[in-house]
């Protein structure tokens, strides 16, 4: 067992968010080297500040002398200022890139999976993977990464100068620094599990609120809305009630950052002034002086400043872990190959042939064998149609002719660049215009083709009755079309498309029987133009225009009926 | 090109802040004592950090001129202990109001997030059939849920912190101008404009892109749900490319805005670190004159600029909360305008006998919002005795749930009239109306509740039943649709849990569960869509069989695809999309009447 399977499920979402990052490095190394000029700049800043106060107040230096220092603590203020902006605007940047890189991948790899895989999960959970889970992914790239290093960096160089003004006071800092990795943990710890906790409570809240209103007009029915407006309310405040016990356990781990860093300052200056008024007789603390103890007073926030930071930006590592670790699972499934193209010869050489099955096989998990092994040729320009009970194979057919699923075994070949179109039950709308509905698989074509594709599927009087004609709008899943109207616009996307191949599943299931003839009759003038048609079906009229009937049992081709017109091979 | 959501977001983009969170603050102002209080405790928390550094620099400034002038051989004393105190006193205090005020406030959001949802629910539970009709469709409960969660943070983000940064901003400059005036002057001079900056200016700066970014997110979730939904389409005719390209473009849009809002609020905060830091320089040196000038003592002097340096913590969170102003103005003018549609429940509350009613359609024509010019129904005549029990036979979309629909004023006809023995239905309130009917919605609706719960939503609202009669009411109606026998040999019994949208059952347990919670309600007139659908003829015939019994002396309107999936009726009437029309005009529509 190799050592990637054996790890947590965490560590690796932890090394995919980190192989992430690393995609950007450069934007995040800049954020990170903007981040120390930005520290180093208030060091400078400090102790300018410090050394202006002391030269006065001590040395009594005339403030006006002193002109080259406060234009150098001036320009250290700027440059502190733009080294934020830089570490911010990078640390975005990286974030954005990371989205745009990650959500292209996510599409392509949901895109490459294919419909029938797709159809196991949710779809609405899918677009909630590609939308949400990407979003979640930038807090932290662009905060949290940069401020993981800088909390470790910054702290460590302010050390290194309180050192060099006063051992004893950095050893204050040094006691506080040990604790540093405790502190984080803490932060994490408390961090986590508030998320965990209120990510889990929240979404139960959401999911009784959503609840109710998708029951609404239930409600409404039984005259309860009122009494279940009370209970929204009553469950969002128990959720309170229960929800403060945990907070005040989750935020005593920030209130001891806090008093850590309030304390450190307290006790620095203490140190500092009893030091100054001569009471320490140890260590360096002789040595203090008004600039040296205020400049450490003055560095103590500061000290703590990038902990604080990444202890705010907790949470957004927390949720891009958590989306880490569906979008991991998504990216390993492995997509189906699909058929292969190769130039097809028949055996007789009399008529060439389309596609060629050979001794094909699929196995759906849980479900066993489903199809085969089978061998099938389907000519050139021939009308085949399947029938069989329902679970005999009929769609997991056309769904391997289509390359959606993987032959187990055997061989899927179509004739050398058959391009394809797929009619199904529940025909693909999407939100715009009659044109671009049917502009989406012929993005040339002008708008007489479209009226003559809409005619040939029987839409033409549709399409008179329509006052915006091709520019009407449809709404969401198509709405404003009945079932059978929508049929046949996808029928009119197959007259639209040149596909040679043309793959039907259950075209005229639960239509009336007007929309049911006006199908068939489009399937007519389909086969009239010499494309090869597979058809799954249970309807007669269907059936009488196959050129062949294959009748599919238990994943089997039990019979083949002779065509019913044999004319029509040759 | 027509895009109705893009046009909605931009007339509520012109809308004033002021009208879209108007009602959202006058909700929360109800809690104003406790707003008020969490605003104190994050000033405290402010003004002890003010203090620690403010105090600290004195005392070693202090200290380091006693500590001179003692080692000159000079004669001085400082009183060492009560500023050490206060030290220990604002280190003390500053952590434990930060933690005060972390839980109070966050107890006060999740106060404000019941109060929020309380009231959206009771909003949206007065739209009409119409409109939830319209909201139905996709992915309005996500975006319902994303306004929501935009406004449970208004308090924390956009209400309490720019008051404290003003607060804190008039106290530092207090203590300035207690030093000296002109100081205090010269921090409002410099600070008030920052703080116009970060709050005003940040919201006019984000107000596009924020506003945007809500309707750019919710475009690329319907495109990335379309590119899913029709990938076979898509992969088979080979213009996967092009529809991603769609897709593509949405995110570009979106990452372009934030892009844009990123940069704003970068600059916004750069600008806050440049004024706070140039703004504690200025005061440094003018203290530094003030002291050459003997105008004020020298501790004094480097306490002023720490006091500045610490507003820093007061006015960081500002831009980036502002800058997304336009968003969170946009989520509230949403479910402003979703949940204040006028309520239809118009009309007295005349209701006669508990006898069964007589239930007319005259002349009924239905338009449902959104679906063109067809019409659902069109020119509806159909009579249904008092007592009778009418089958509506056909197939989906045929526009049976139509007739439902109408019943229970769900929607009222365009033309025509629905008639409750003999009474206009638009004369009478839905509310008055649904007590008096029983509907089983062809659309299964279960709650995460426990099985109890959703059979007692049921039962009459006002209802005088003991506990002991309703336990007796619930089985009789669980026997009718032969589920008893099942809920007997479960573990919980009546208390089981129903998972969400009823999932623990299967369908055909979840459309007898919600069959008898219509039978619970005991109504005169029952509206059945569907009854039996989902069921094995064996429980088939058992239920119809039951309920066959339960519906004499009752109204009775049934739905189904054919005369089979329904219980005995006296009439029925054979529905079909293209002779809808036809149908209704006539008893030559009848098609069978199964007691002749």
């Amino acid at each position: 067992m190799s050592r990637s399977q054996a790890q947590t499920p965490a560590r690796a979402s932890r090394q995919w968010l980190a192989a992430q990052s690393r995609e950007v490095r450069g934007y995040l190394s800049l954020a990170i080297a903007a981040g120390v000029v930005g520290g180093l700049a208030t060091l400078a800043q400090l102790g300018l500040m410090a050394w202006l106060i002391s030269a006065v107040v001590v040395h009594e230096s005339a403030l006006v002398t002193l002109w080259p220092y406060a234009a150098a603590l001036a320009g250290a203020v700027i440059v502190r200022s733009l080294a934020q902006w830089l570490q911010e605007t990078c640390g975005l940047e990286a974030g954005l890139r990371v989205k745009a890189r990650v959500r292209a991948q996510v599409l392509d790899h949901l895109a490459a999976l294919g419909p029938v895989s797709l159809a196991e999960r949710h779809s609405a959970g899918s677009t909630a993977q590609l939308v949400d889970q990407v979003e979640a992914l930038e807090g932290y790239i662009a905060r949290y990464v940069p401020q993981a290093t800088l909390a470790v960096v910054m702290p460590l160089i302010f050390l290194g100068v309180a050192f060099s003004l006063d051992w004893l006071a950095a050893l204050f800092f040094l006691i506080a620094a040990p604790l540093i990795p405790l502190f984080m943990a803490l932060i994490g710890m408390g961090a986590q599990r508030l998320n965990e906790q209120q990510f889990q409570a929240m979404t139960r809240l959401a999911g009784h609120f959503l609840d109710r209103v998708r029951g609404l007009t239930t409600l409404q029915l039984f005259g309860r809305t009122r009494q279940a407006t009370e209970e929204v309310t009553a469950v969002a405040d128990d959720y309170r009630r229960r929800n403060m016990k945990t907070l005040r356990v989750a935020f005593l781990s920030s209130a001891v950052l806090e008093f850590f860093a309030s304390v450190s300052i307290a006790v620095i200056a203490i140190y500092i002034g009893f030091g100054l008024l001569g009471y320490i007789q140890f260590g360096p603390a002789d040595q203090l002086t008004l600039f040296s103890g205020l400049f450490l007073l003055f560095m103590a926030p500061d000290f703590f400043q990038p902990l604080r930071l990444l202890a705010q930006h907790y949470h957004d590592r927390a949720s891009a872990l958590g989306a880490a670790e569906g979008l991991r699972a998504l990216l390993a499934q492995t997509p189906p190959q699909g058929p292969r193209m190769a130039p097809l010869d028949s055996d007789d050489d009399t008529t060439p042939l389309r596609a060629r099955l050979t001794e094909v096989s699929v196995t759906h998990t849980g479900r066993g064998r489903v199809l085969g092994p089978l061998d099938l040729d389907i000519a050139d320009g021939e009308v085949v149609a399947l029938v069989g009970p329902s679970g005999a194979g009929k769609s997991t057919l056309l769904q391997v002719l289509a390359g959606f699923v993987d032959a187990e075994s055997g061989e899927v070949l179509l004739h050398a660049e058959s391009r394809l179109a797929w009619l199904d039950q529940r025909p693909f709308l999407m939100q715009g215009t009659l044109a671009e509905n049917l502009r989406l698989v012929a993005p040339e074509a002008s708008d007489a083709r479209l009226r003559e594709a809409l005619s040939a599927a029987q839409l033409g009087d549709l399409l008179a009755a329509l006052p915006e004609g091709l520019d009407t709008f449809l709404g969401e899943r198509g709405l404003g079309l009945s079932g059978g109207q929508a049929s046949r616009l996808a029928l009119a996307r197959v007259f639209l498309s040149d596909a040679p191949l043309v793959l039907l599943d259950e075209p005229t299931a639960s239509l009336d029987p007007d929309s049911e003839r006006r199908v068939i009759e489009g399937l007519k003038q389909l086969a009239a133009q010499g494309r090869t048609l597979v058809i799954a079906t249970h309807h007669p009229a269907v059936m009488a225009m196959a050129d062949r009937v294959l009748r599919l049992e238990a994943g089997q081709l039990h019979s083949q009926d002779v065509p019913t017109s044999p004319e029509a091979l040759s | 090109m027509k895009e109705p959501t893009i046009m909605k977001g931009s007339t509520i983009m012109k809308g004033s802040t002021r009208k879209a969170l108007g009602p959202w603050l006058r909700l929360m102002a109800e809690r104003r004592t406790r707003l008020l209080i969490g605003a104190l405790l994050m000033l405290a928390t402010l003004l002890f950090a003010i203090g620690l550094l403010t105090l600290s620099g004195w005392f070693i400034t202090a200290t380091a001129l006693t500590g001179m002038t003692l080692a000159a051989g000079g004669a001085a004393t400082l009183d060492v202990f009560t500023p050490g105190s206060g030290i220990r006193f604002f280190a003390v205090g500053r952590t434990a109001a930060r933690y005060a005020e972390r839980l109070y406030n966050h107890d006060t959001v999740l106060r404000l997030l019941a109060d929020i949802r309380g009231r959206t629910f009771a909003g949206l539970s007065r739209l009409s059939g119409r409109e939830l009709a319209r909201y139905r469709a996709g992915e309005w409960l996500n975006r319902l849920t994303a306004d929501i969660d935009a406004l449970d943070n208004l308090y924390l983000r956009l209400l309490a912190p720019p008051l404290v940064g003003l607060l804190a901003i008039l106290v530092v400059a207090g203590i300035l101008a207690l030093a000296m005036p002109a100081l205090g002057g010269v921090l409002l001079a410099i600070m008030l404009p920052l703080w116009m900056i970060v709050t005003l200016g940040m919201a006019v700066a984000g107000r596009g892109p924020s506003a945007r970014r809500v309707e750019t997110l919710e475009r690329l979730r319907v495109r990335a749900l379309e590119h899913l939904q029709g990938l076979a389409e898509l992969r088979t005719f080979g213009v996967l490319g092009t529809h991603r390209e769609k897709v593509e473009h949405e995110q570009r849009a979106l990452l372009d805005d934030q892009r844009r809002l990123g940069h704003r609020t970068a600059l916004g905060n750069a600008l806050v670190t440049l004024t706070v830091q140039g703004a504690a320089v200025a005061i440094l040196c003018l203290a530094l004159l003030a002291f050459a000038a003997g105008d004020i003592s020298a501790p004094v002097a480097s306490m002023l600029p720490l006091a500045v340096l610490a507003l820093n913590e007061g006015l960081a969170m500002l831009p980036g909360a502002f800058v997304q102003l336009g968003a969170t103005r946009t989520a509230a003018a949403r479910l402003n305008a979703e949940a204040a549609v006028p309520a239809s429940d118009d009309g007295e509350t005349t209701l006669t006998s508990d006898e069964a009613p007589s239930l007319t359609f005259e002349a009924v024509t239905l338009r449902y919002p959104g679906m063109g010019t067809t019409p659902a129904l069109e020119d509806v005549t159909l009579h249904v005795a008092a007592g009778e029990r009418f089958a509506v036979l056909g197939p989906s979309g045929s526009g049976k749930s139509s007739l439902a629909q109408l019943v229970v004023r769900a929607f009222d006809p365009d033309a025509g009239s629905v008639q409750l023995d003999g009474q206009d239905l638009r004369r009478l309130a839905p509310q008055a109306l649904r007590g008096r009917l029983a509907y089983l919605t062809q659309h299964t609706e279960l709650f995460h509740a426990s099985l109890a719960d959703n059979l007692r939503l049921g039962l009459p609202v006002n209802h005088d039943l003991d506990e002991a009669a309703v336990e007796r009411a619930l089985w009789q109606a669980l026997w009718i649709v032969d589920l008893d026998g099942w809920v007997r040999q479960l573990p919980h019994g009546l208390e089981t849990w129903v998972g969400e949208a009823g999932r623990q059952l299967s369908g055909g347990q979840a459309r007898r569960v919600a069959l008898a919670r219509v039978i619970l309600r005991d109504a005169p007139l029952v509206l059945l869509d569907e009854p039996l659908a989902g069921l094995d003829a064996t429980t088939a015939a058992t239920v119809a069989e039951r309920l066959d019994t339960w519906l004499d002396g009752r109204t009775a309107l049934m739905f189904a695809h054919n005369c089979d999936a329904l219980p005995l009726c006296d009439r029925a009437l054979a529905l079909h999309a293209a002779v809808k029309h036809a149908f209704a005009k006539g008893d030559a529509s009848v098609l069978s009447d199964p007691r002749d």
